[in-house]
Parts: structure tokens; C-alpha cells; sequence
């Protein structure tokens, strides 16, 4: 069937100017609305020969069977329905307490942002059709947030959980996750059960399986019943939906006036835009592969590369007040934790010598 | 003097003669006269001519020529989520030619940095609604047959800059957060065929083991069309930046869902909605309402020469050019290109070039003389399964401006008079 229509369609391409394309309404296609190939006569697509001996090959016996301790490590996804969701409990106020500590460096105050960072909370749902379109005429644009967009609280438990605080990721235990998704959910006022989140509210596993999200419904197809897959099919099979046309205008097509770039962004690119063939200018700057600039690297840099979330290394002016309080005092800090910054800065795994390694290293870079 | 030695000692003669020449041109370089019209780069011998060059033992995992340095990928900060950890590098596709990207400069998109995992601790776990749930050492992943495919991966988000207005002058960043390799590994469909998929599991869940734990819902029906597990790009294993040591290959759908550091499939008869299902790659319309699962990546094509990097400034009136370009389509193979000289009113078709495969970048090429004249250069790929690229008026008429994903619309350069190469767009 693939190779007929595809005949027929060259035919069709070439001899018309104003060439109907989609010739294929009713065919087969695959769930996303493409083409789909087949091995026929041992070559895929017409392109790719296949030994179907080989792909067709049943009865490896390579591997073995996950146990059950095995099975359960690896499952930690949280689904929309709630399944996977382990049981645990934490108030709001604890939730405030431990987005304080791990999480408001990068997300701001309340996770309001404003620390290039992504920000959490404090969108409107009422702005959701908003489309900026003339920012000189007054266009706002869609605020997005927990509370206002996200459709499902489970992701939110799951995200946390498995991604955040993003230096140190798995290492917030099923309860803190709790306080955390109960503290962001308090902050964009989101209910449960028509009760508010105060302070002293603790979220606990049955009740956050009552909370149905303010944009629950703002997403579209349908992907949740049954028939999810098929409606899937039946959304990207149409590509009116998406603005793709399926004909080709060739002569006299409308078109419009010529928009040049305003302001462009080209100036942050690193590095700047070249095409030129010389030699690398030598820099003079020394490559650091002592173990622990790659130690700072690793365990240090995605807080201490910017001067909003942490002092940046190699920054003087961030760090001549630090350094003044001697040596001792910094090795105490890192290895205790100081403010913001957690104990060994999250990795509790780290032997102490290696993160007054990191601190030397620090201080050489930053004086 | 035996008549036998008589050549030899000619040879021999004329061997030492050579090297006291050489001696001569290496210790003094006496410059030849340069006559009207002569290239110096002709006359004289070049430096690298008269010594010896790199031994065999530099460099055993070989180097770019160090003259190629400009040719890296990029990053912004603005295309970054906070920091260089949950950010993108961008492809110079502006510098490629052909249809693969060499692996050194494969744009890399990750959320919480490119984790380096220990081959000899990699498992592979298939569970959920399956028959007899496997677990895999990298190893015993090897041991299934294997398949090499060529495939692009773009990010959803390419392009996604240009939504309102044109803002980068650059092809790097305008269309650079894509690449495409040959990909070697075991199609799913092979490796199911024991695991045996229960019939109420439509759905899977991938899963990555780096700091993001990236998790994306994907249609069994996919899986076993033409989804792969691969551990090798170009021939040789995958890079950090794409996985190592596996990932999942979804041939033409959005690169999040090609996921990396691949840990687990779990099957299910629902969907899961991760972070990235939910909060980011979905597209807001102007109905207020986003669209969700939007999998595949949309026909699309740009004129790489030239463009804004690649300008004609040194071409003169009247001289043969050929303008080459990039096609693409994660819905099917491409068909056709068609190509405008004044902003989208007329089309000319475009010859199609070298290998044209699924769901693979394709190039396409049309000979051109210049007349010096400012134009409006465009192109409008379409495919197999009867999908035509969009201008940016009826696409942004569809979706509106604020879905950041997805943008497929029609690319415009303007050349000026000068050969200077600008990012325009064309609107009503
Ligand atoms: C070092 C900075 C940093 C810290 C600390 C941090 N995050 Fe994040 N967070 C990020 C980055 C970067 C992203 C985006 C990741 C990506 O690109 O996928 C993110 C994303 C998120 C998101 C998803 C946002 C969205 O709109 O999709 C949530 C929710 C979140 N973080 C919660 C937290 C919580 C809760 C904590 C504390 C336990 C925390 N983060 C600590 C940097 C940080
Ligand atoms: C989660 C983010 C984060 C990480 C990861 C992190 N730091 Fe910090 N660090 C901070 C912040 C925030 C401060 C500033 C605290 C203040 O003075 O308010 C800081 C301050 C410091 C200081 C100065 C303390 C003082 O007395 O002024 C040292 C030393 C330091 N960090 C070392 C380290 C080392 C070593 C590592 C890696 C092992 C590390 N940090 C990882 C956030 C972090």
C-alpha cells in the first residue's frame, strides 16, 4: 500500500504547479500522523535492508529477572493517578522552612523567582490566553506557575523528589518532599478539599490523592481514558491542528512585509560568532585538572558559578571578605554548613580532607 | 666503474643532491620572484611542505585541524534554565556539510548536566505490564542483533526564539539545537519480543539515571514501530552529552523523549505526565488550553548557504552560485523543496541531493546566478505523508505565539546588494 501511494503521488507533484500533496486522507498512518514503513522484501522503507531472521529473533536468554528490592529502587515515578506515590506526611510550615534552606537560593523568596532560576510560584490562571504579541502596546504575557499550570499535583511530588534541590537530587526524604509540595501548593493558594494550606496544615498521602489542580483541564487531547492513544492518533493524523498546511501555492501566493530584528541577542553568545580559519589565540590561562578543581566541579560549582545563589569562585570581591576570616573558619563552614550553605554542600558522603581540598582550591582562585 | 653501480651511484648522486637543495630552501628562504598575477600561496613553498608534520603517536584520539577552532558549538545564557547545568550547546550548522553531525559538536541539551555513567554498572530495566520483566548488563544489551539508522534529533524548542519576531541573527541559534548521526543499536520490537508486552499496556515509561531522573511517556504503539535502544553514534559509542552508554532512539520525535542515560521502560496502561509532559513541552495556544504528547517534530527545512554566518560578500555580479540548504521531517521522508526569491509569492522546486531517508536531515541544492540585486530567499520543504512546511502566519494563526515548542515555520533571508545575509520574517 506505502509504495503505491507514493507512486501516485510523485506523479501528482509533478505535473501540477499548485500541488496537492496530501494525498493520503484515509490511509494508514502511524499514531503520530506519519508515514509508516515497513520491511517488505527484506529492506526497510525502501532504503535499509533488514536480516528479518535477526529482527525477527525470539528466545534470548541474555539477562535475568529484577527482584523484588531491585524493583522497587527503580520504581520512583509518581503517576498522574497517584500510583507509586509512597506514604509520608509534612506540614506547611516545615515545607517553609525546608525551601528556605534548600531550594530559595535558585527559586527566589516563596519561589517567586527572579534569580534566572525558573520560577514557582505566583502565576494566574486567568492569564493563560494571554499572547504577547505587541509588548509596545501593552501585551502581557501567560503566568505560568504550580498553582496556575501544572495540571497534576503528583508530578510535582515526583519532580521534587527525583530532581531537586538540583545540586543534590534523591537526597530529600518522602516526608520533606511532603512539606515542600505542601508549602508551593500554599503559596498559589491551591486547595484541597475546598480547605486552604495554613501553616500548620499537614499534607499526608490520601489527602493530596484528593487534590484535583486548578488547570486540571487546561491541556488537551484527552490522553487519560481508554481511547487516550487513539485520540492522540486521531489530533496529530489532522494537521490543520498544528497550522501545517498539506498544499503547495507555486505562483502569485500572498505573502507580507519584510520584519528585520529589532534588538538582537546575538551579543550573548559564548564564544562569539566566528567563521574565521586561524590559529587559537593562546590565552595564557592554565587548564585545572588537579583533583580538586574537578572535585569543585563536581560537588561545588552549580551553586559557586553564581554570585545570586552563592560567592562566585574566582570572584575577589565576593570572596576577600570570607577569606579575611581565615582559613579555619571557611574549612568549618564547608564542612558544617554556613546560611545557605549546606553542610559539605549537600554531599554528607564526602570525607572531610577532600572538601578542605575544595576550600584551598576555593580560596586560590578567589584572592 | 662497473656500467651495473653506474645507475646507483646516479641515483645516489642526484638523492644527495636533492637534500642539499632542501637543506638550502629549508635554512634560507630565498623567496622566488613573484610575477603580476602570481598566488604566493602558489610560489612558495608552504612551511608545512618543508618540515616533517604531526608523528603517529599525537594525538591517538585525533583533533579538529587547530585552524577549525571557531567551528564549536555555542551557548547562550538566556537559553539556559539559571546555569550551564540545565542548558543547551548549540550545533554550528551553519559549518557542516552532508547529513551527519560529527559527535564533538552534536548539540547538547541536558537538565541537570551530562552525567558520565560507569558502563560496568549500567542495567537496563524493562518491567511493569510485561510478562517476564529483564534486567540487562551493557553487555548482554550488545549480545541482541543490531541496527544502524541515520536520524536527525531536535530539540522541540528549536527555533523557538523567533515565535514573535526574528531575534538572532545566526544560524547557530536560530535552527542549531538539532544534529543527526548514524545510530547503532537493537529495535525494540526485537528486544519486546521475549519480554512479551501484556495487551492492556499501551503506555511505557523511559527513564534516565542522571541528575534530572528524566522520565517521558511514550505510546507502546511507537516502541514497536521504530523506537530503538542505541549505545553507539557514528560508529562509535555514544557520547556523555547523548546518553552514554544507552538512550533511546524515537526516530523524528522530540529529542526530550530520545531519552539519555537510559535506566528503565516501565509499561502501563496509562500515562504517567512527567514534568516535561506538563509544566515544559506543552504548547500553549491562545485558547488558554496546551497542547500535551505533541511527539512528533514537524516537516522543516533552511538554507544553510547562504545564510547569516555564510554570507555572498564575496561574490560578484553575475556569478554561479549553488544555494544548499537543510530539509527535515520527523513525520515521513522528504519529498521536495521548493525555494522563493522574493519572500514566499513564487516557488521554484530545488533538486534533492545525496541519501534521502526517513526521518532524516536532507540536502538540497539549487544553482543560482547573481545578479548583485537584493532578494528574499526562502524554503518549503514537504514530505511523503503530504505535510508542507508553514509560513509563519499561518502556523502563528494556528497556535499562536506563546507555545515555545514546535515552530516550523517558513525561514527568510534577506540578501542585500552587499551579499550581507539578514534573518527577516514575512508577515501580513
Ligand atoms: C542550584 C539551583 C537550584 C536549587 C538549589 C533548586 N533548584 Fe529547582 N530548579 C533548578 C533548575 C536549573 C531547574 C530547571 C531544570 C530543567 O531545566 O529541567 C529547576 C526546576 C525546578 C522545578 C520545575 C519548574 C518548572 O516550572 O518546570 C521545581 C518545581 C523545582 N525546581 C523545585 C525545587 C525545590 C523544591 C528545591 C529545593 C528542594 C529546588 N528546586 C532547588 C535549580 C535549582
Ligand atoms: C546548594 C548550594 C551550594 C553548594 C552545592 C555549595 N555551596 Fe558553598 N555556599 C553556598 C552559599 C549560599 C554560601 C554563602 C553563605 C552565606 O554566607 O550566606 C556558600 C558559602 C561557602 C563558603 C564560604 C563560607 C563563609 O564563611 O563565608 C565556602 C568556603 C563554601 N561555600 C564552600 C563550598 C564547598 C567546598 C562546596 C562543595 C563541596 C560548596 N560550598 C557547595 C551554597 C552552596
Amino acid at each position: 500500500m506505502f509504495t503505491l501511494e507514493v507512486k501516485k503521488l510523485s506523479k501528482v507533484a509533478a505535473f501540477t504547479l499548485f500541488a496537492a500533496t496530501f494525498a493520503f486522507a484515509g490511509a494508514d498512518k502511524a499514531v503520530d500522523g506519519s508515514m509508516e514503513y515497513k520491511v517488505v522484501n527484506g529492506t526497510y522503507a525502501g532504503v535499509y535492508k533488514v536480516n528479518e531472521k535477526a529482527v525477527d529473533a525470539k528466545g534470548f536468554k541474555y539477562g535475568k529477572k529484577p527482584t523484588e528490592n531491585e524493583l522497587k529502587a527503580t520504581r520512583i515515578a509518581v503517576r498522574y493517578d497517584f500510583e507509586g506515590l509512597p506514604e509520608g506526611k509534612g506540614s506547611v510550615a516545615r515545607g517553609d522552612e525546608l525551601f528556605e534552606q534548600k531550594c530559595a537560593m535558585c527559586h527566589g523568596d516563596m519561589g517567586s523567582g527572579g534569580k534566572g532560576y525558573p520560577k514557582l510560584t505566583g502565576g494566574d490562571i486567568d492569564t493563560l490566553k494571554n499572547q504577547l504579541v505587541h509588548p509596545e502596546n501593552g501585551d502581557e504575557p501567560p503566568e505560568r506557575s504550580i498553582g496556575a499550570f501544572w495540571p497534576y499535583a503528583s508530578t510535582l511530588w515526583w519532580y521534587i523528589k527525583t530532581a531537586m534541590p538540583f545540586p543534590h537530587p534523591m537526597s530529600l526524604s518522602d516526608d520533606d518532599v511532603y512539606a515542600i509540595t505542601a508549602y508551593l501548593l500554599s503559596v498559589d493558594e491551591v486547595q484541597i478539599d475546598g480547605e486552604d494550606l495554613d501553616d500548620d496544615y499537614v499534607l499526608t498521602k490520601e489527602k493530596l490523592m484528593k487534590l484535583h489542580m486548578p488547570n486540571e483541564k487546561g491541556f488537551y487531547p484527552d490522553v487519560n481514558g481508554k481511547d487516550g492513544v487513539a485520540n492522540m492518533k486521531k489530533f496529530l493524523s489532522n494537521p490543520k491542528n498544528y497550522g501545517t498546511p498539506t498544499k503547495r501555492c507555486m505562483k502569485d501566493c500572498t505573502t507580507g512585509k519584510v520584519v528585520h530584528i529589532k534588538a538582537t541577542l546575538d551579543s550573548g553568545i559564548t564564544p562569539l560568532v566566528s567563521v574565521k580559519k586561524d590559529l587559537p589565540k593562546e590565552t595564557g590561562e592554565k587548564k585545572e585538572d588537579s583533583k580538586f578543581a574537578k572535585l569543585y566541579e563536581d560537588k561545588c560549582n552549580a551553586c559557586h558559578s553564581n554570585d545570586a545563589i552563592a560567592p562566585k569562585v574566582g570572584n575577589k570581591e565576593s570572596w576577600a571578605a570570607r577569606i579575611k576570616q581565615g582559613t579555619e573558619t571557611l574549612y568549618t563552614h564547608a564542612l558544617k554548613g554556613f546560611k545557605g550553605m549546606p553542610a559539605k554542600g549537600g554531599h554528607a558522603d564526602m570525607s572531610d580532607d577532600d572538601v578542605k581540598g575544595i576550600v584551598d582550591y576555593i580560596i586560590s582562585k578567589s584572592k | 666503474m662497473k656500467k651495473v653501480d653506474n645507475d646507483k651511484t646516479t641515483a645516489r648522486r642526484g638523492f644527495l643532491k636533492n637534500i642539499a637543495a632542501s637543506v638550502v630552501a629549508a635554512s634560507a628562504v630565498v623567496p622566488a620572484a613573484l610575477k603580476a598575477g602570481d598566488d604566493p600561496a602558489l610560489i612558495k613553498e608552504p612551511e608545512w611542505g618543508s618540515k616533517l608534520g604531526m608523528p603517529a603517536d599525537k594525538n591517538l584520539y585525533g583533533l579538529p585541524s587547530p585552524y577549525e577552532h571557531n567551528v564549536t558549538r555555542r551557548v547562550h545564557k538566556l537559553l539556559s534554565s539559571g546555569d550551564m547545568y540545565a542548558s543547551v550547546a548549540m550545533t554550528p550548522i551553519h559549518e557542516l556539510s552532508g547529513i551527519i553531525t560529527p559527535n564533538g559538536l552534536f548539540f547538547h541539551r541536558s537538565h541537570g548536566g551530562a552525567a558520565i555513567v560507569d558502563p560496568n554498572d549500567y542495567r537496563l530495566v524493562i518491567h511493569g505490564l510485561v510478562e517476564n520483566p529483564l534486567v540487562l548488563t551493557l553487555d548482554e544489551l550488545k549480545r541482541y542483533p543490531s541496527e544502524s539508522r541515520i536520524h536527525f534529533i531536535e530539540c522541540p524548542a528549536n527555533g523557538s526564539t523567533g515565535w514573535r519576531s526574528p531575534q538572532f541573527n545566526t544560524l547557530q541559534f536560530m535552527k542549531g539545537m538539532m544534529s543527526s548521526a548514524e545510530w547503532t543499536g537493537v529495535k525494540l520490537s526485537t528486544l519486546l519480543k521475549d519480554v512479551g508486552i501484556k495487551p492492556e499496556a499501551k503506555w511505557a515509561l523511559a527513564e534516565g539515571s542522571d541528575n534530572s531522573h528524566m522520565g517521558r511517556t511514550l505510546p507502546v504503539e511507537k516502541l514497536l514501530d521504530d523506537a530503538m535502544v542505541v549505545w553507539a553514534q557514528n560508529g562509535e559509542a555514544l557520547r556523555p552529552e547523548q546518553g552514554y552508554p544507552v538512550r533511546l532512539l524515537v526516530p523524528g520525535w522530540e529529542g526530550n523523549l530520545n531519552v539519555k542515560w537510559l535506566k528503565s521502560i516501565e509499561f502501563g496502561d496509562k500515562p504517567w505526565h512527567a514534568k516535561e509532559e506538563t509544566s515544559k513541552y506543552t504548547m500553549l495556544t491562545p485558547s488558554g488550553k496546551a497542547i500535551r504528547y505533541f511527539w512528533p517534530m514537524e516537516v522543516n527545512s533552511v538554507i544553510t548557504s547562504p545564510c547569516p554566518d555564510k554570507p555572498w560578500k564575496d561574490l560578484k555580479k553575475g556569478d554561479l552560485v549553488e544555494i544548499e540548504g537543510l530539509a527535515w521531517s520527523g513525520q515521513g521522508t522528504i519529498k521536495g523543496v521548493d525555494i522563493s526569491f522574493d519572500g514566499g509569492k513564487n516557488w521554484v522546486e530545488a533538486n534533492l541531493k545525496g541519501l534521502v531517508l526517513p526521518k532524516s536531515w536532507t540536502r538540497f541544492s539549487f544553482m543560482y546566478k547573481w545578479d548583485g540585486k537584493p532578494i528574499l530567499l526562502s524554503s518549503r520543504a514537504y514530505d511523503d505523508a503530504g505535510y508542507v512546511q508553514p509560513t509563519i502566519d499561518e502556523e502563528v494563526k494556528a497556535v499562536g505565539v506563546e507555545g515555545i515548542y514546535h515552530r516550523n515555520a517558513i525561514v527568510t533571508w534577506e540578501v542585500k546588494a552587499n551579499g550581507e545575509v539578514n534573518n527577516v520574517h514575512i508577515r501580513s
